[in-house]
C-alpha cells in the first residue's frame, strides 16, 4: 500500500499546473477568443483538448491516475466552458460503433467545438425506464430515409444545439430493448420544434422537443438498425461515472466554509454555530471517504484490474454530496437566499445559492435516478437475483 | 499510489483468515465466552507461534518491526471472527506504549514475553469522571523516596483481569484536566494495594476495574518521561483507534454479506425477502457505508504511517464515521433478519454488540466529530 503519487505522476502534475496557470483567463480578455485559443494550445500539448479520447483519435492516452490529476487540477483552476454531449457522449459511440465516414464527418467538428450536440433520450413515457421509448422512425419505401415522429423531453440545451443524437423505435416486436435505432440529424430543420422547460432554479436549460415527419438519411444511422440500445447502454455507463464530481466538491466545500466564515453571528461567525458546524463536518467526512473510494477505484483501474464494487457507489454518493453542499450554501445565506433576481441584498453568495441548490435537485435524477442506481447495485454488486416467483 | 497488500501482508491475511475459518465459528466462540477463561489459551499460543504477536513490535526485541498497516490486516480478519484473545489490549495498546516510550531495560524485560505470549499487558487510561477525555485524570502518583505511591481507580481496562502488568496513567502534577502532568506507570498485577476486578463486557470480551490504594512502585516503573505521559497515550490511542476500526470494518463486511444471503433464503408472502425493493435498497446502503468505512480506514492508516500524529484529523474522521456506520449496519442487519435477528443463535447479533462497544472505545462518534470540527 502506498498513498503517494509516483515521481512520473508528480512531474505530470507540475506540467498540468504550469499549463493551466499560464493559460488562465485574464480579466478583460475576450472570452471566446481565449476559449478557442486555450483549446488550440491544449491540442498542441498532445491531445489535452480531448483528454478522454483514445490516442488513435488524437487523445493523450493518459493513465487513470493522470486523468485523476487532471480532474483535481482543473477543479482548482478551471477550463473553458465546454459541453459534454458531443465530446464525452456521442464521440465514444462513434469511435466504437460508427462507420469510418461518420467518424471523419463528425469527430473533427466536435473536437473543434464547432458543432453543438444534444442528447435525444428521455421521453414523456420513458424516464428511468428509458427502453420504453416510443419516438418512431420508419424507413421509407426506397430505403433511403427514416421518417421520425415523436417527442423527447429534458433535452439539455436543445435550443442551442446544431445536431441531435437520438434514440428511436424501429420495431415493436420482441423485448423493448430490441428495436431501438441510433440516429443523428440536424436540429435546425423543418419538423423539429423546441419548447423551453423552465426548471426550479429559474433557468432555461432543458426542453421538450417534438419531431413531425423529420427526414433522416439512412447514412446518419449509427451501427445497425434495432441495435441502438447496445450502443446507448455503454454511453450511459460512461455518463454515470463522470457525474460524481468529487474534485469539484472538494473545492466547493472549501468555498462554503469561507462563505460561512464571512457571515457574522454574535462575536463569531456562522462556522462557530454548533449545529451548522456539525453539518459541515459530517459532510466533509463523507467527502473524505468518497474521495478515497474514488482513489481505490482508480488504483484498481491503473493496476489493470477491473474496478471493484466500490466504484458503483461513486455517482450515488458524489451527487448526494454535491446537493448537501448546495443546501448548506442556502442555509448560510439565511433569509437573503430568498431574494430572487439581481437585487443586491445580503452576502454576495446568497444570490446564486438558491438557484444552485434548486438545480442540484436534478443531480440525483438524471443519468439514472438514485433509486435506479440502487437497483443496479443490488443486482450487479450484491448479486441479488429477482426470483422467478 | 496503490492499495494492494504486499506479498508478506497477503500471506499474513491468508493465514489469519484460515485461522478464523478453522477455529472461530459461532459455537466455538460462544463456548469460550461462556467458559471459565476470558479467552482460549491454545489460540493465544497459536497466535504467538505464527508470529502475529510480534508482527508490529520492534525487531530489536524479537518483533518484526511492522507498522499500522500490518495491524490493520490482522484486526480486520479478527473482526470477522470476533476474536476474544487479548491481541488488542496486550499488543496494540500495552506493548505499543512500552515500545514507544520504554527504556532499553523496560523493553528488554517486557517485550520478549509479550511476543512469545507468556506475558500479557493491559492499558488503564480511562476514569469514571473523564468520559472520553484521556487527560481528565484524578488518580494521583506522589513521589516518595526513590519511587511513587499511587492512589485512585482506572476503569474499563480491557483484558485487565488476565494481565501480568497494567500500564496506568496517573497525575503527577497540574490540574485534573491538564494534558501536562500526566505520567504512565507499569505496575505488576500482584503489587500490594492493587485490586483488579475482572468482569465480562457485552461483546463477549473482558474488562477490569483497577483500584490503587497506596500502591508503592520504584522509579523504574515510570514509563517515559515524568509529566509527559499524555503524548504517549495520544500516540497509542491513534493506533488503538485504527485497530478497532479495522476490526469494525471486518465485522461490517460480515453483517452486510450475511444479510444479503439471509434475505435471499428466507421467504415471506411467497417471495424471498430480497425480492422486496425496500430491503434491497437498505442493503445497498449498508454495502455503500461499509465501502466508505473501508476507504476512510485505508486513508487514515496510510496517513498515520506517513505522517504520524499529524494525521490526527483523519483519525477523528474515521472514528466518527465507523461509530455511526457500524451501528447503522448493525441495527439494519438485525432488522432485516426479523425475529431471528434478536436472538443469540445467529452471529449477526454478536457483530452488532461488538460494533456498539467499538463506538464507545476511545471516544464515540459524536466526540470525534466535535474533535474533527474543532
Amino acid at each position: 500500500m502506498d498513498i503517494n503519487l509516483s515521481q512520473q505522476d508528480l512531474e505530470f502534475r507540475t506540467e498540468v499546473r504550469e499549463f493551466l496557470s499560464s493559460n488562465a483567463y485574464k480579466n478583460g480578455e475576450d472570452y471566446n477568443a481565449w476559449r478557442m485559443g486555450w483549446f488550440a494550445k491544449a491540442r498542441e500539448k498532445g491531445g489535452w483538448d480531448v483528454p478522454k479520447w483514445p490516442t488513435e483519435f488524437g487523445g493523450p492516452g493518459w493513465t487513470p491516475t493522470q486523468h485523476y490529476i487532471w480532474e483535481q487540477e482543473t477543479a482548482e483552476i478551471g477550463t473553458p466552458f465546454d459541453l459534454p454531449f458531443g465530446l464525452g457522449m456521442l464521440a465514444p459511440v462513434l469511435m466504437n460503433y460508427g462507420s469510418k465516414e461518420q467518424q471523419d464527418r463528425f469527430l473533427p467538428d466536435i473536437r473543434d467545438r464547432k458543432v453543438n450536440w444534444c442528447q435525444g433520450y428521455s421521453e414523456p413515457g420513458a424516464g428511468s425506464d428509458l427502453a420504453n421509448l416510443k419516438t418512431k422512425a420508419e424507413l421509407t419505401d426506397d430505403g433511403k430515409h427514416y421518417i421520425v415522429n415523436g417527442t423527447k423531453i429534458w433535452t439539455t440545451l436543445a435550443h442551442i444545439a446544431d445536431w441531435i443524437f437520438c434514440l428511436t423505435r424501429t420495431s415493436d416486436t420482441g423485448k423493448k430493448q430490441e428495436g431501438i435505432t441510433f440516429l443523428l440529424f440536424p436540429m435546425k430543420q423543418e419538423g423539429v420544434e423546441v419548447k423551453p422547460i423552465i426548471t426550479l432554479g429559474g433557468s432555461h436549460t432543458v426542453n421538450m422537443v417534438h419531431f413531425t415527419d423529420v427526414k433522416v438519411p439512412v447514412e446518419n444511422r449509427v451501427g445497425e438498425q434495432d441495435k441502438g440500445w447496445t450502443y446507448a447502454k455503454g454511453l450511459l455507463q460512461h455518463e454515470r461515472t463522470g457525474l460524481a464530481g468529487i474534485s469539484r466538491s472538494i473545492v466547493a466545500l472549501e468555498k462554503l466554509k469561507e462563505q460561512a466564515t464571512s457571515v457574522k453571528r454574535g462575536n463569531g461567525t456562522l462556522m462557530d454555530d454548533p449545529a451548522f458546524r456539525t453539518k459541515v463536518a459530517e459532510l466533509e467526512v463523507d467527502l473524505m471517504a468518497v474521495e478515497f473510494t474514488e482513489l481505490r477505484s482508480l488504483a484498481a483501474a491503473a493496476g489493470g484490474g477491473e474496478p471493484g464494487p466500490e466504484s458503483s457507489i461513486l455517482k450515488l454518493k458524489g451527487t448526494e454530496i454535491q446537493q448537501r453542499i448546495q443546501k448548506l450554501t442556502v442555509e448560510a445565506g439565511g433569509i437573503f437566499s430568498a431574494a430572487w433576481g439581481a437585487m443586491p441584498v445580503g452576502p454576495h453568495f446568497a444570490r446564486g445559492g438558491m438557484s444552485g441548490y434548486l438545480s442540484s435537485r436534478a443531480y440525483t435524477i438524471y443519468g439514472g435516478a438514485s433509486e435506479v442506481q440502487k437497483d443496479v447495485v443490488a443486482k450487479n454488486v450484491l448479486g441479488i437475483k429477482k426470483s422467478t416467483k | 499510489m496503490n492499495f494492494d497488500l504486499s506479498e508478506e501482508q497477503q500471506l499474513v491475511q491468508d493465514s489469519v483468515a484460515r485461522f478464523i475459518q478453522d477455529n472461530y465459528d459461532l459455537e466455538a466462540r460462544q463456548a469460550t465466552v461462556n467458559g471459565s477463561d476470558d479467552f482460549n489459551k491454545n489460540h493465544w499460543a497459536t497466535m504467538a507461534e505464527l508470529g502475529w504477536l510480534g508482527l508490529t513490535l520492534p525487531e530489536a526485541h524479537g518483533g518484526f518491526g511492522g507498522n499500522q498497516i500490518d495491524a490493520m490486516v490482522i484486526m480486520e480478519q479478527f473482526g470477522k471472527g470476533l476474536v476474544l484473545e487479548p491481541f488488542f489490549a496486550s499488543i496494540v495498546l500495552g506493548a505499543r506504549a512500552v515500545s514507544l516510550a520504554g527504556s532499553e531495560d523496560q523493553c528488554g524485560k517486557l517485550l520478549p514475553g509479550v511476543i512469545d505470549g507468556s506475558r500479557q499487558l493491559a492499558l488503564g487510561y480511562a476514569e469514571e469522571q473523564a468520559r472520553f477525555d484521556m487527560h481528565d485524570v484524578v488518580t494521583r502518583a506522589q513521589a516518595e523516596g526513590d519511587g511513587y505511591v499511587i492512589n485512585g481507580r482506572k476503569s474499563m481496562v480491557q483484558h485487565g483481569g488476565t494481565a501480568d502488568q497494567i500500564i496506568i496513567s496517573a497525575r503527577t502534577s497540574g490540574g485534573q484536566s491538564d494534558t501536562n502532568g500526566i505520567s504512565l506507570f507499569i505496575i505488576d498485577a500482584d503489587t500490594d494495594g492493587l485490586t483488579v476486578t475482572g468482569f465480562p463486557t457485552v461483546d463477549g470480551l473482558a474488562a477490569a476495574e483497577v483500584e490503587l490504594k497506596d500502591v508503592s512502585v520504584g522509579a523504574d516503573a515510570l514509563l517515559g518521561e515524568l509529566d509527559s505521559g499524555y503524548k504517549i497515550l495520544e500516540a497509542v490511542a491513534i493506533d488503538g483507534i485504527l485497530a478497532v476500526c479495522a476490526e469494525a470494518v471486518g465485522a461490517m463486511e460480515m453483517l452486510y454479506k450475511d444479510t444479503v444471503e439471509y434475505t435471499q433464503e428466507r421467504e415471506q408472502f411467497d417471495h424471498p425477502l430480497a425480492d422486496f425493493q425496500v430491503l434491497q435498497h437498505r442493503m445497498v446502503e449498508m454495502f455503500m457505508e461499509y465501502e466508505q468505512c473501508k476507504s476512510l480506514l485505508y486513508r487514515a492508516t496510510l496517513e498515520v504511517v506517513q505522517n504520524g500524529t499529524e494525521a490526527l484529523r483523519t483519525v477523528h474522521a474515521l472514528k466518527h464515521f465507523v461509530g455511526k456506520t457500524g451501528i447503522f449496519i448493525g441495527e439494519n442487519a438485525v432488522q432485516l433478519h426479523g425475529g431471528m435477528g434478536v436472538t443469540e443463535e445467529l452471529r449477526i447479533g454478536h457483530y452488532f454488540k461488538r460494533l456498539l462497544v467499538i463506538d464507545a472505545q476511545f471516544g464515540n462518534s459524536d466526540y470525534h466529530l466535535q474533535q474533527f470540527a474543532a
